[in-house]
């Protein structure tokens, strides 16, 4: 598991690459600490090459939406697959978050 | 008895030595009183011949001066005799004078020879002392006969003073008398008549008998013709002569003649005479002028007497001296051969010890098994020379049956419980293959024939190497560590130690060991072992030397090394004790398969993943089925794995996978505190942000993707099933 984070003026892209299955979810925790800070303005979660995700990694994107809900910024999820997408259908992600 | 031979043969020797110091000892000694002796005996003997010397000498001085008078008042006399001759009558107012004016004179005469006179041929007025009156009467007799006398004829022979043989006066109290007579001469220078002065001589025995030198010496005066004048000793009789004397005392004549002799010729000097079987010192001078000879005779034990009481003394010292050298010596020998036998009887210890050590180092296995699903390694180092640590293992059934033990205390008596502890483990495993059933038995056997108060900590284990499953039972040991990707403790029971009560249940307990699991069993030994400051081990730096995949010997030589580095000089204080065994088999089993086992350790979700792509190649599942599939099989999984067991402890969870008709029944089996997953309450999937939980999701996916998911609870074990129709 692999996550890039990119900064631009308006908005920080943050690409995951792999499995995001729990053990990988702890890996990449300080990351996603460091991406938190950035929720008051636009996050954009790179779900491209992302192949598989669990309750953990469903978690860890939560939080993120928390804080971006807390801060009045905004959390976008771009270019899931048919697995995730049914995953986030049983889970009601679909709505909690925007998806492109 | 080789050694016993030797001591002897040493105490031996040193007796004999000790017995050659003393004889030496003894020999300078003697040698020392001997050569003291010999001076002090000449010294002593050269005293009394300097003290006889002298008293002689002051004898002689006092015999002269007392002779001389006597001569004197003879001589003085001799001018008026001579006048006196021719007129005869006055010659006996003249010897009565003679007597009345010298004191030392008993009696006086001048006799005339024959010839001078014709009316009175003979004549010879003799005055003398009786009873104090001087009385006067003629020797002119002819049963005296004057002439012949020896007083008479010898002066005339010469023509001096002549001193007589000593003779006893009979008519005056026999007394021993002696006689001074000088000739008188008348104008024409013929001898015309004799005077004499008679001496009594008790003042000589007077003198003898005061010149005591020694208490029991005595003084002897010989006349010139060898007869005894004078002498204090009682059994001497006066007048006799030496050799009379020693026909009587039946002496040795030959000696007596010789000491007669000297004395006589006017010798002086020293014989020893053996009288009355007394041996006598005679120390002898000549009396000069009178041609006596005087001698005092010594006793040679009085001479001596002085020497004998210092030898006496000597001896005594010597013989004390001995004692104290014996005793002395004695002693040391005696505490050599105390120190030599305890010597030898911890000799004999500690090679009974070093057998004992050899038989119990031989009663646990060295060999490890020879197979690829095993590799293993042990090792027991004992405080003292044997302990009461022990180890076990061997393999029947394809089970290896492994324990691991502690019997309180150490040395002998902890060795002697070992060893009937692990005689009865093997006794009990050979037909049982549950460790609770196998410690049961032994608890009652050790329970029963334990008098003294001894118990043993045992943990016992059986790992089913087919199925890679491990059934244990811990009686009060250290719980042993499980080492896979991680470091835990294996949970155990609190049960009792062995050996405190019979009858007593023993809860069993069982996990997955799977593919590359290793358990690490010691005793206290290894966590208590203690540095000079009396820091303990512990378990922390026990855990650190585990880290790192190591073969067993390795991991064992290791905390060894550690232990060792970590007590430095401190004495080992208990028993250590190591068992090591890491299981390689069952991997080609569970993967691939329709098992899988994973330990408590969220890196092993990774194999999961794995395992879910045989499966699905297996069964021909399409690929988003078998992602879902595989998504709650991680919740469910990790579910045990993050909550099952306490923190730090080992556990595992077994999942199987059986295809059923036209559903595949996923079961998941941990040991773990009971979980019911599905009695949680269901999350709000429609909540808003604010509102939507954080956890809650995975069991929510587990429910959504299987077509039905149950929760029972048996044997101790949490078992969820999930039915998935494909």
């Amino acid at each position: 598991m692999e996550v890039k984070i990119q900064k631009t003026d308006n908005q920080v892209v943050a690409q995951f690459i792999g499995r995001l299955d729990t053990p990988a979810s702890l890996e990449i925790a300080p990351q996603m600490e460091q991406l938190k800070e950035e929720t008051g303005g636009t996050v954009i979660l790179d779900c491209s090459e992302l192949a598989y995700i669990s309750s953990s990694g469903l978690r860890i994107l939560l939080t993120l939406r928390k804080a971006a809900a807390d801060k009045g910024g905004h959390v976008i999820i771009r270019s899931i697959n048919d697995e995730i997408r049914s995953v986030f259908m049983m889970t009601g992600f679909l709505n909690l978050f925007e998806i492109q | 008895m080789k050694l016993q031979g030797s001591i002897k043969k040493l105490v031996r020797e040193s007796a004999g030595r000790g017995f050659l110091l003393i004889i030496v000892a003894v020999l300078t000694l003697e040698a020392t009183a001997l050569i003291q002796y010999y001076y002090s005996r000449a010294g002593m003997r050269e005293e009394a011949e300097m003290r006889a010397q002298s008293q002689l000498e002051t004898n002689q001085v006092q015999i002269l001066s007392i002779i001389r008078q006597a001569e004197a008042a003879v001589h003085n006399n001799v001018w008026i005799a001579s006048w006196c001759l021719d007129n005869t009558d006055s010659l006996g107012s003249l010897v009565r004078r003679i007597v009345a004016d010298n004191p030392e004179i008993t009696g006086s005469t001048i006799a005339l020879t024959p010839r001078y006179d014709k009316p009175h041929p003979l004549l010879a007025p003799y005055a003398y002392r009786k009873d104090g009156e001087i009385l006067l009467k003629s020797l002119a007799t002819p049963e005296y006969d004057y002439p012949s006398q020896e007083w008479f004829t010898e002066p005339i022979r010469t023509g001096e003073g002549y001193w007589s043989e000593p003779y006893i006066d009979t008519g005056g109290g026999e007394v021993l008398m002696t006689t001074y007579s000088v000739p008188l001469r008348d104008h024409s220078g013929r001898i015309t008549a004799v005077l004499t002065a008679d001496i009594s001589l008790e003042w000589l025995s007077n003198l003898v008998e005061h010149a005591q030198i020694y208490p029991n010496s005595f003084g002897v005066v010989l006349s010139r013709s060898g007869r005894i004048m004078v002498s204090p000793a009682k059994d001497l009789d006066m007048n006799m002569t030496v050799q009379e004397y020693a026909e009587q005392r039946a002496g040795d004549k030959v000696v007596f003649d010789s000491l007669s002799r000297a004395m006589i010729s006017g010798e002086s000097g020293n014989i020893a005479i053996n009288s009355g079987g007394k041996v006598l010192q005679v120390f002898f001078a000549p009396v000069e002028h009178t041609g006596w000879a005087m001698s005092i005779a010594v006793p040679e034990e009085e001479i001596f007497a002085g020497l004998r009481r210092v030898g006496i003394v000597v001896k005594i010292l010597q013989l004390f001296g001995l004692a104290l050298l014996i005793f002395i010596f004695s002693s040391l020998v005696r505490n050599q051969l105390r120190y030599m036998q305890a010597n030898e009887s911890r000799e004999r210890m500690e090679g009974e010890l070093q057998i004992a050590r050899n038989i119990q180092m031989a009663m646990v296995p060295r060999v490890f098994p020879e197979r690829k699903d095993l590799d293993m390694a042990a090792s027991l180092i004992p405080a003292k020379e044997v302990g009461g640590d022990l180890y076990d293992f061997f393999i029947r059934d394809e089970k290896l049956f492994f324990c691991i033990g502690d019997v309180s205390g150490k040395g002998v008596p902890a060795s002697l419980v070992m060893a009937v502890t692990r005689s009865q483990f093997r006794a009990f495993s050979a037909h049982e293959d549950s460790p609770a059933k196998i410690v049961t038995a032994m608890n009652d056997s050790l329970s029963e024939m334990n008098e003294n108060e001894m118990f043993v900590t045992l943990f016992c284990g059986v790992l089913d190497l087919a199925a890679g499953h491990l059934k244990y039972c811990n009686a009060g040991h250290n719980p042993p560590v499980i080492l896979t990707s991680t470091i835990q403790t294996l949970p155990v029971e609190p049960n009792l130690p062995l050996g405190i009560m019979g009858g007593m249940p023993f809860k069993e307990q069982e996990t997955a060991f799977p593919y590359d699991s290793a358990i690490f069993l010691y005793t206290d030994g290894l966590t208590e072992a203690e540095n000079l400051g009396h820091d303990q081990f512990g378990e922390g730096r026990m855990e650190k030397i585990l880290h790192g995949r190591k073969e067993a010997s390795a991991h064992l030589q290791n905390m060894a090394d550690a232990v060792h580095a970590f007590v430095g000089e401190a004495p080992q204080s208990d028993d250590l004790t190591m068992l090591f065994v890491h299981y390689l088999g069952g991997k080609s089993e569970s993967i691939g398969s329709d098992n899988l086992i994973l330990h408590n350790n969220i890196s092993q979700i990774t194999a999961l993943g794995e395992w879910m792509e045989t499966i699905g190649e297996k069964y021909g599942i399409d690929m988003p089925t078998l992602s879902g599939l595989n998504l709650a099989l991680e919740e469910a999984a990790t579910n045990v794995i993050m909550y099952a067991y306490p923190d730090g402890a080992y556990g595992s969870v077994e999942l199987s996978c059986v295809k059923d008709g036209g559903a595949l029944r996923f079961t998941l089996t941990d040991t773990g505190k009971p979980f019911d997953p599905t009695a949680r309450p269901e999350v709000d999937i429609n909540a808003g942000v604010e509102e939507r939980a954080i956890g809650g999701l995975g069991i929510h996916l587990v429910k959504n993707i299987m077509d039905s998911v149950s929760y029972s609870r048996e044997d101790g074990k949490n078992i969820l099933t999930m039915i998935k129709n494909i």
